[in-house]
């Protein structure tokens, strides 16, 4: 599905990114770990286009070499994520906010809105049914109609995935998901994440510091660690790792839930 | 229930905010539009409303009062026109006053030629507006091209043939580059040694200076709006260029704030102009005496001379036309007032010589005093002194 | 108020349930008599100040595409009216054409130029992109003000006003058809054009181009489209203003003045928000007329007038109506569903 060779990123002289080779199957839910400053972020901005690569590294999406291509052309080809931060249009009400997302599928030109005013229109409708759908299983429906803004902080959560997924994606990148969230919140978050992966057939990378949800679900994980892979494979195999543990530890440093995960 | 009247209130409110300018019959109604964006703008534009308000205190015309509406245009032809729209339209003035400036003053000869108000025009210069042949305007002044043969004809008998220009980009200005240009060509054969075109309001003028300096003219002519004119003259002496070298200044010349802001460098400048402050006669005396006591202006130059002389005009001829003054002779009011204007002959004021009209839509029906005075500095700063260098009558048909 | 705004909104919705284009209609129709409305309560005079009000509509309503829909800011848009205006002046007098061909000709002009204005806004942002347009819109007065061939000092005279057949628009009761008309199907496009995803592309580039990107908006080509369309707007708005009776053109009627009257227009009205670009055409067109006799406090007042609106109502008028009938829209249906629940 998605394959990088020598993923690298210099932001003048600090190494992002350093010769990343990973390889995320279809239909598989794969974590990125790391301690914070790892890369992970670039790594995703790097996939969606929103960075472009250094010269030697290729990106391979389904099939096809999209390295260099911009970012609205890697979300045509069926790439979409979410933010850490989740960057919605706030001033937009909830529904509009899922219908951009449906934006690559708009059955209409640009122009048209101009020129054909009833094509449009019955576009329009059969798009905001399918979005009003799409928010009534995110269980956002009644806020349809009002500004994103006025949402709670777990609703904006649940928007900006439906954002994501209103694009109708292959692949689905999430950023932090659970950043914020109170444990029962990332449970249920969990929950949603693989349904939606098992009804719109998706594959999902998931950037994610709490790592109680990424050893529980993903079924393959990538670490990084100062820019570097350090580690791959299934969450038994990562945890028994001895460089992950000293990346995630460091030398005396000890967070306890951290070691609670390492050592079972 | 409570809330429509509310509505209605604010409804009833708005409609007397719109009519709050009622209608009398048995006024004359005038409607001024200028600009009033510069001190001198606003000075005498209210000299004319204070004139006004005198020949309304002394008994008004055959008993009759003046009522003016004074407007600024910005110097915009598109404010413009829409005061000229309100002043025709909804103050239903019988007179329209106005613009100050060429580019205000063609687009209101449209509307007041459809709208059949007649129209005079205290000093917009430019040549094509008296040419668009509407039967309904007069103007004060007379074209720049006036100006420019005066100027050419005395630059070539008494200074050279060799002449720079300094070409300010607004309206004015570039008409009269324009006219000099043509009358040196015309008149003398003299093609221009350099020409400059300048943004409106530049402020740097060093290397069409050092230009100039190094094509050894005998002369160079600054078109430039006042406090342009004064920065060019300031950078023209900063070159070194010494008084051999004659400063010929265009018709904003005669604007206090050349001498004011120019200071030294404003001696030795010369210009046409309709009206000197030098003037010896006893009703240019009484003038300027008249405008230094009220508007604190040390020297009138042609502006106001010819803002008065206008309501000098009008005053005559509102009280030779007869006029009926009631709701339904508007329209007969304002053709008679027309006819009373173009039946001025000889109309002797403030003006270099004597202003008259007649009845043909032609410049030469319409363009008043033909003759200028050539006005030099002999002392710059607040209080400058000019003199009076020559006095020259073209003839009525000149440039046409 | 409100009340009363909320069921003209409601009672709007249901006409355009019947036809969508219902509502149009019917606020076409009753347009239409104003001028004798206008001539039998005031003067005429009023029509002339409906007809330029008309031509504010349309320069705001383009201006609110790319400024209030997608986020651009642009100082140069009165450039782009000057250049509709001179283009159709002069193909109307050096070519002989009719107004229907010189305008649509000149929009097109204007639209190309729409392009070179939107330029700097692939790179540039805010302020920086402030300063790249207010220069680019100030120079093509100062082009205009210095060819003889555009008009210069002297200015463009005796534009022929538009006709058709033996009618010509050359009153201001004939001239307000035109405009009004443009005016309307000006505004109508833009609700068309603000509700598709065109339109919510614009909104969203405003909002965050990154996101947008990563949803799949071609960011760079949706800015140049929105610079693009609202030139359009300007173009036929400098068209209108050209043909205008009396018919003359000057070129410092495209001054920064008029780009800050404009913009004041927007901010009163309400960014990004289309009835209130309309609603601040006509406001401030007409508090401007009723304060002329004031001139000399003019520019002040309305320059404080900008500042408090921008630190104290950054919605405009528009705006604040807008979420207040949302708001109550939305109260209203959950009281409807807690009766239900009872």
């Amino acid at each position: 599905m998605l394959e990088t060779k020598n993923l690298s990123k210099k932001f003048g002289g600090l190494r992002a990114l350093w010769d990343v080779n990973t390889k995320i199957e279809q239909g598989t839910i794969h974590g990125l770990i790391g301690p914070n400053g790892s890369g992970k972020s670039t790594f995703f901005n790097l996939i969606t286009g929103i960075y472009q690569p250094d010269l030697g590294s290729h990106i391979n999406f389904a099939g096809q070499d999209i390295t260099t291509r911009s970012a609205h052309q890697i979300a045509e080809l069926g790439v979409s994520r979410t933010f850490q931060l989740l960057r919605l249009f706030l001033d937009m009400t909830v529904l509009e906010n899922v219908m951009v997302g449906y934006h690559c599928h708009s059955p209409y030109g640009i122009l048209s809105p101009i020129f054909l005013g009833t094509k449009v229109r019955k576009a329009e409708n059969i798009i905001r049914e399918e979005m009003i759908e799409l928010l009534e299983f995110l269980g956002l429906a009644e806020f349809a109609d009002i500004p994103a803004s006025e949402l709670s902080g777990g609703q904006k959560k649940l928007l900006s995935l439906g954002r994501a997924i209103a694009m109708k994606p292959k692949l689905l990148l999430l950023d932090e998901p659970g950043a914020g969230l109170s444990p029962v919140n990332i449970d249920n978050l969990m929950d949603t994440i693989l349904t939606l992966k098992e009804r719109y057939k998706l594959t999902v990378i998931v950037v994610e510091h709490v790592l109680k949800l990424v050893m529980n679900t993903c079924e393959r994980i990538t670490v990084l660690d100062h820019g570097k892979k350090i580690a791959e494979g299934t969450p038994e195999e990562v945890k028994g790792n001895r460089s992950v543990v000293e990346a995630y530890l460091g030398k005396e440093m000890a967070d306890e839930e951290i070691r609670r995960v390492f050592t079972g | 229930m409570f809330k429509i009247n509310k509505i209605c209130l604010g409804v009833v409110a708005l409609s007397f905010m719109f009519v709050s300018t009622a209608i009398y019959a048995g006024d004359i109604r005038v409607g001024i539009t200028m600009r009033m964006v510069s001190e001198n703008g606003q000075k005498y534009g209210q000299m004319m409303m204070d004139e006004i308000d005198i020949i309304n205190k002394s008994g008004g015309i055959n008993g009759n009062n003046i009522v003016a509406t004074l407007m600024n245009d910005e110097c915009k032809s598109d404010k413009g026109v829409a005061n000229a729209n309100k002043l025709v339209s909804q103050k239903k003035v019988h007179l329209v006053i106005g613009s100050t400036c060429s580019s205000v003053t063609l687009p209101i000869v449209a509307v007041t030629a459809k709208a059949k108000v007649p129209q005079i025009i205290p000093h917009s210069t430019n040549a094509k507006i008296t040419k668009l042949g509407s039967d309904w305007i007069f103007r004060v002044p007379v074209s720049g091209r006036f100006y420019a043969g005066v100027n050419a004809k005395y630059v070539g008998e008494n200074i050279g043939m060799r002449i720079a220009y300094i070409c300010a980009a607004d309206a004015a200005s570039q008409n009269d580059c324009q006219a000099m240009q043509g009358q040196m060509r015309s008149q003398h054969g003299a093609e221009p040694v350099y020409v400059a075109e300048v943004q409106e309001k530049e402020v740097d003028f060093r290397t069409h200076m050092q230009k100039i300096k190094t094509s050894n003219v005998d002369g160079i002519m600054i078109a430039a709006l006042a406090e342009t004119m004064a920065r060019a003259l300031i950078q023209s002496y900063e070159a070194g260029m010494d008084e051999s070298v004659r400063r010929i200044g265009s018709s904003s010349a005669s604007n206090a704030p050349v001498p004011k802001i120019a200071g030294d460098a404003a001696k030795n400048v010369f210009f046409a102009a309709a009206y000197a402050a030098a003037d010896k006669r006893p009703i240019a005396r009484l003038f300027n005496e008249m405008v230094r006591e009220r508007y604190g202006i040390h020297a009138p130059d042609h502006d106001f001379s010819q803002a008065y002389d206008l309501i000098r005009i009008v005053e005559i001829a509102l009280n030779n036309a007869k006029l009926k003054l009631t709701n339904s002779s508007l329209a007969d009011d304002r053709v008679a007032i027309r006819n009373a204007i173009a039946g001025i002959r000889n109309y002797q004021g403030l003006a270099s010589g004597p202003i008259s009209f007649c009845r043909d839509s032609s410049p030469v029906c319409r363009d008043g005093n033909r003759t200028a005075v050539l006005i030099g500095y002999t002392k710059g700063g607040e209080q400058f002194e000019t003199e009076v260098l020559a006095r020259v009558t073209m003839p009525m048909d000149f440039g046409l | 108020m409100i009340e009363l705004l909320v069921r003209i909104n409601n009672s709007i919705y249901n006409l355009s349930r019947v036809h969508r284009l219902l509502p149009w209609l019917i606020a076409y129709l009753v347009l239409l008599p104003l001028p004798k409305l206008l001539e039998f309560v005031l003067s005429d005079y009023y029509i002339d100040l409906a007809n330029r009000a008309c031509l504010f509509i349309l320069l705001c309503v383009g201006l609110n595409i790319v400024k209030g829909f997608c986020g651009q800011v642009t100082v140069g848009h009165i450039g782009l009216y000057a250049i509709g205006a001179v283009s159709s002046a002069l193909l109307a007098i050096n070519y002989g054409l009719s107004f229907w061909v010189s305008a649509p000709l000149a929009v097109l002009i204007t639209g190309f130029a729409g392009i070179i204005v939107g330029l700097p806004s692939v790179r540039l942002e805010g302020a920086y992109l402030a300063l790249a347009t207010l220069g680019l819109g100030e120079s093509v007065r100062i082009m205009i003000a210095v060819t003889p061939a555009l008009g210069s000092s002297t200015g463009i005279m005796l534009i022929p006003a538009p006709a058709i057949g033996d009618f010509v628009f050359d009153s201001f009761e004939r001239y307000y058809y035109l405009v009004m008309t443009l005016a309307v199907l000006g505004i109508y496009l833009s609700f068309a054009i603000l509700r598709s995803t065109t339109g919510r592309a614009f909104q969203a580039i405003r909002e965050d181009p990154i996101a947008a990107a990563v949803v799949g908006i071609n960011v760079t080509m949706y800015k140049l489209l929105a610079f693009v369309i609202s030139a359009l707007y300007a173009g036929l708005a400098g068209a209108l203003f050209a043909h205008m009776p009396p018919g003359y053109l000057h070129h410092n009627n495209f001054t920064i003045i008029e780009m800050v009257t404009l913009l004041l227009m927007v901010v009163l009205g309400g960014i990004g928000n289309i009835w209130g670009g309309v609603i601040g055409a006509i406001v401030v067109t007409i508090i401007y007329d009723q304060t002329k006799d004031y001139y000399f406090y003019q520019p002040l007042i309305f320059g404080i007038t900008m500042v408090l609106l921008v630190v104290f109502m950054p919605r405009g008028i528009g705006g604040l109506l807008g979420r207040m009938i949302v708001k109550k829209k939305f109260i209203k249906n959950h009281e409807d569903k807690v009766i239900d629940f009872a």
